[in-house]
C-alpha cells in the first residue's frame, strides 16, 4: 500500500518542521534513524548511500563552518539538520513520481501548466547534464582546454553557449510535441485517480499529533 | 462525421514569415484515403517537414506565418480548429526521440494524449495497455523514457499516437537516429498499424527502408509535389534530378568494392587489447586495431555497441583500464588531451555541441588557434575542400543540418591532424550530402589523412571504407574487407545490423 502523494508531501513538511525546531543532538539522531528505517524497508539502501555521499560532504563543510564560528555542539546539530532534511527530500522524491506530485497539486488547486513545468524540469535535469558532458567532449576534442585549472574560466563560454542554445531548441521541440499531444486542451483527466483514503487521513492525523506532542513536551 | 478522404489538401501555399518572397510550400494538392501508406521524400529543405506540420495544424497555429488553400483531415479543416482539437484525428511522431518524450514513465507518456481527451482513468489504463501490446512494448511501460534506446523511444512515441486511434499518423524522419535493427522494429509496427486501416504519412531520407513498405511515393521539390506514383512504377532516373536515389532493397549486397587498400603505409594509430568500463559496466572488451596512413576504417555496429566510447579513447577523453593506444608513435597515456587533439580530430554526431563563435570562419579555426597551430593555407584548403566559401560570414547555428556537419568536419581537421574520426556522419542526411561526403573523404585520403568512420550506415561504410571492424556489445566480432564482413551473416545479425530471421519473414 502506498500513501497519496499529498499525504507524503504533508508528512515531509511536518518532518522538516520537526527538524528545524530540534535543538538537541539526541532527537536529531532519532529523526535520522527514523528515515533510515523507512529507506531500509523500502529497499532503497543503495540509492540512499549514493545520495548520502554527496550530502555528507556538504554537511561536513557546513559543520566545519559552524564550528569555526561557534562551538562543536552547534556544529554537530547543524550538520545533522542538513542530513535529515536532505534525507527526507530523498525519501519523498524516490517514493513519488514527478507526475504524481504535479497531478495532486493540480487537484489541490495549482494551475496545470505550473505543475507540469515543475515535473518536466525534474525530468530533464539528467538530459541536460548529459548534453553538457557531450559539449565538453566535443570542445576538448578540438583542443580547447576547457575544464583544466584557471584556464577553464577563460573558456567557460565555450561550454555555456552550446548548452544554452541547445536547451532553447530542445524547449521548442518539446513544446511542439506537447502541443501535438493535446497539452492545454481543456478538460484534462489523469491516468491515476488520486484519492485520500482512510489510511492517508490517519497518517496525516498521527503526524499532526506527534508534532503537537513534540512542541508540548518542549514547553515542559 | 461523414467524409470521403482522410487527407485532402487543396492548393496549399505556406511561408513561415509573412514577408518572405518564396513560400516553403507552393501549391500542394494531395488526396489520400484510409489505409494508404505514403512516403514523402525530397532533398533537405524541400518542404517535407513543413508539409508534415500542416497535417495536424501545428502550421499555422504553432508556427504562425501565412497560409493559403486548405488542409482537410477526415473532413475537418485544420485552420479553423486548434492543434488540440486534431488530437483524435492525427498522431504526430517527430524526428528527435529525445525531445518528444517528457513524462517519467512510458505508461504516462502513452497516457498523456488520452488524459488530454479527458477520458476516465479506467479507460485510459486499458487503452495504454492495448497500445503497448500492439507494439510489443509492454516491458517498457514502467521504464523512464530517457533510459530507453532511441528505437524504443520512437516506439513509445508511436504508441502514444496510436493509443488515440487516429485516422492518420504522420512521422517526420522517424528512422534518422535509429540503427538497422531498431528501424526494423519500427517498420513492422507501422505495417501492423496500416493494416488496421490507419493512413500513414512518413517523411524519410532512407529510401531503402521505406520503399518496400509504402503504397505511394510523393516527391517534393521546392515546395511542390513533382512526382506522385506507386513505388513499382518509379525508376531511379525519374528522381535523380530531385537529389534522391532509389537503391536496391539491400544495396550493400552488391559486389562493387572501393579501390583496394593502400599499399603498406606507415602506421598512424594502433590499439592493443583495450578494456574499458564505466560505472561498473564493461563497455569495451579486448579491442585491438590498426590504422595506416591514408586508410579508411569503419567501426560498424548498432547503437550502444561501443563505437563512440572507442573513438573517445583516441584522443584521451577516455583512458583505457587496460591496454595501450599508440598515436603517431606516442603512447597516448603519456599525453594530455590537447596534445593528442593535434594529431587526431574527432567530429561527433551533433555539430551543435561545439559551435560558440559568431561566424563559420572563426568556428573552423577556433581549435587550431587554441592549439597554437593555426596555418592559414591549410584552413583555406579546408574551406575549399568542404565548399564553405559562401558560408564563412554566417552564424554557425543558422546553417542547415548538412552545412553544420561540413563546418564540424572542417573544424575537426583545422589542426591538420593525421587521423580524422567521424561519428555517425550520415545520420539524417540526404543523398546529396552523402555524395559530397564521399568525395571529401577520398580527397582527404589522397592528402594522407587516415579516417575512422563510426557508423551503423552499412551502405555508406561500404562505399568509403577499406576495412570494417564489426562491433557488438563492446567487442570486435568480425573484421576484414567490407565484402568479407558483410557476407558474415551470423556476425552481422549478432551486431543487430541485419534483421533477425523472424523479422525478415514479416518484411
Amino acid at each position: 500500500m502506498t500513501f497519496d502523494p499529498r499525504t507524503k508531501l504533508l508528512l515531509s513538511v511536518f518532518y522538516v518542521i520537526l527538524v528545524v525546531f530540534s535543538y538537541e543532538l539526541l532527537p536529531l539522531i532519532f529523526e535520522w534513524v527514523f528515515i533510515l528505517f523507512l529507506v531500509l524497508i523500502a529497499g532503497k539502501t543503495k540509492e540512499y548511500l549514493r545520495w548520502f555521499k554527496a550530502v555528507a560532504l556538504m554537511a561536513i563543510f557546513f559543520s566545519a563552518l559552524v564550528w569555526w564560528s561557534s562551538d562543536g555542539k552547534s556544529a554537530f546539530i547543524a550538520g545533522f539538520k542538513l542530513v535529515n532534511i536532505a534525507s527526507v527530500f530523498f525519501a519523498f522524491f524516490t517514493s513519488t513520481s514527478p507526475e504524481d506530485l504535479g497531478n495532486t497539486l493540480v487537484k489541490a488547486g495549482m494551475p496545470y501548466p505550473v505543475a507540469f513545468v515543475m515535473s518536466v524540469s525534474l525530468q530533464f535535469v539528467p538530459v541536460m547534464a548529459r548534453k553538457a558532458g557531450n559539449v565538453l567532449d566535443a570542445q576538448r576534442s578540438r583542443g580547447i582546454p576547457i575544464g583544466q585549472g584557471l584556464k577553464a574560466i577563460r573558456y567557460f563560454h565555450v561550454l555555456l553557449i552550446p548548452v544554452f542554445i541547445q536547451s532553447i531548441r530542445l524547449a521548442e521541440e518539446l513544446a511542439e510535441a506537447m502541443e501535438s499531444r493535446g497539452f492545454g486542451r481543456p478538460g484534462r483527466t489523469f491516468l491515476k485517480d488520486y484519492k485520500m483514503r482512510a489510511a492517508d487521513w490517519i497518517a496525516v492525523f498521527a503526524g499532526l499529533l506527534l508534532l503537537a506532542a513534540f512542541f508540548l513536551l518542549r514547553q515542559c | 462525421m461523414h467524409y470521403s478522404h482522410t487527407i485532402k489538401i487543396s492548393s496549399l501555399k505556406y511561408s513561415y514569415r509573412k514577408e518572405t518572397a518564396s513560400p516553403v510550400l507552393n501549391g500542394i494538392n494531395l488526396i489520400a484515403g484510409e489505409n494508404e501508406y505514403i512516403l514523402l521524400c525530397g532533398a533537405s529543405g524541400s518542404g517535407k517537414s513543413t508539409l508534415c506540420r500542416t497535417l495536424n495544424g501545428l502550421i499555422p497555429h504553432f508556427y504562425g506565418g501565412s497560409i493559403e488553400g486548405y488542409v482537410r483531415i477526415a473532413g475537418v479543416v485544420t485552420t479553423i480548429r486548434t492543434v488540440g482539437d486534431m488530437l483524435e484525428l492525427v498522431g504526430m511522431v517527430f524526428q528527435n526521440p529525445e525531445a518528444q518524450l517528457f513524462c517519467s514513465t512510458a505508461a504516462h507518456e502513452i497516457a498523456f494524449g488520452l488524459e488530454s481527451l479527458g477520458l476516465a482513468p479506467s479507460e485510459i489504463k486499458s487503452r495504454v495497455t492495448r497500445a503497448a501490446e500492439k507494439l510489443s512494448i509492454e516491458d517498457l511501460l514502467y521504464r523512464n523514457p530517457h533510459t530507453l534506446s532511441d528505437g524504443e523511444k520512437q516506439l513509445v512515441a508511436i504508441a502514444a499516437a496510436t493509443a488515440l486511434s487516429p485516422k492518420l499518423i504522420v512521422l517526420d524522419e522517424p528512422y534518422a537516429n535509429l540503427d538497422p535493427s531498431n528501424v526494423q522494429r519500427v517498420r513492422c509496427a507501422l505495417k501492423e498499424i496500416r493494416n488496421q486501416g490507419v493512413c500513414i504519412v512518413i517523411a524519410e531520407h532512407r529510401l531503402h527502408y521505406t520503399l518496400p513498405d509504402v503504397d505511394r511515393v510523393t516527391v517534393i521539390h521546392d515546395g511542390c509535389i513533382v512526382i506522385d506514383s506507386p513505388p513499382a512504377l518509379l525508376l531511379p532516373h525519374h528522381v535523380k534530378e530531385y537529389g534522391l536515389e532509389f537503391p536496391l532493397y539491400e544495396p550493400w549486397e552488391d559486389k562493387i568494392e572501393i579501390s583496394a587498400p593502400p599499399p603498406i603505409a606507415e602506421m598512424v594509430l594502433s590499439a592493443e587489447n583495450i578494456f574499458f568500463s564505466k560505472n561498473g559496466s564493461p563497455l569495451l572488451k579486448d579491442i585491438s586495431f590498426t590504422l595506416r596512413k591514408g586508410e579508411c576504417v569503419a567501426f560498424l555496429g548498432a547503437n550502444g555497441a561501443g563505437k563512440t566510447t572507442l573513438l573517445k579513447h583516441i584522443n584521451g577523453l577516455y583512458r583505457p583500464d587496460k591496454g595501450k593506444i599508440t598515436l603517431m608513435g606516442f603512447d597516448t597515456s603519456q599525453k594530455k588531451i590537447p596534445e593528442l587533439a593535434r594529431y587526431a580530430g574527432i567530429a561527433f554526431q551533433n555539430p551543435d555541441n561545439q559551435f560558440f563563435r559568431l561566424n563559420v570562419l572563426e568556428e573552423i579555426s577556433a581549435g587550431a588557434v587554441a592549439l597554437n597551430c593555426y596555418d592559414e593555407k591549410w584552413i583555406k584548403k579546408l574551406i575549399d575542400l568542404f565548399n564553405l566559401e559562401k558560408l564563412l560570414k554566417r552564424a554557425p547555428y543558422r546553417l542547415s543540418g548538412g552545412e553544420k556537419k561540413r563546418v564540424a568536419f572542417a573544424s575537426a581537421l583545422a589542426s591538420k591532424p593525421a587521423v580524422l574520426a567521424l561519428d555517425e556522419p550520415t545520420a539524417g542526411q540526404d543523398a546529396r550530402f552523402r555524395h559530397s561526403l564521399s568525395a571529401f573523404l577520398s580527397e582527404l585520403a589522397i592528402n594522407g589523412v587516415s579516417i575512422i568512420l563510426a557508423t551503423h550506415d552499412i551502405l555508406f561504410a561500404k562505399q568509403n571504407a577499406h576495412r570494417f571492424l564489426l562491433m557488438s556489445k563492446g567487442k570486435i566480432i568480425s573484421e576484414g574487407t567490407p565484402g568479407k564482413v558483410i557476407s558474415d551473416k551470423t556476425a552481422m545479425r549478432l551486431a543487430g545490423l541485419l534483421p533477425a530471421e523472424r523479422m525478415k519473414d514479416d518484411v
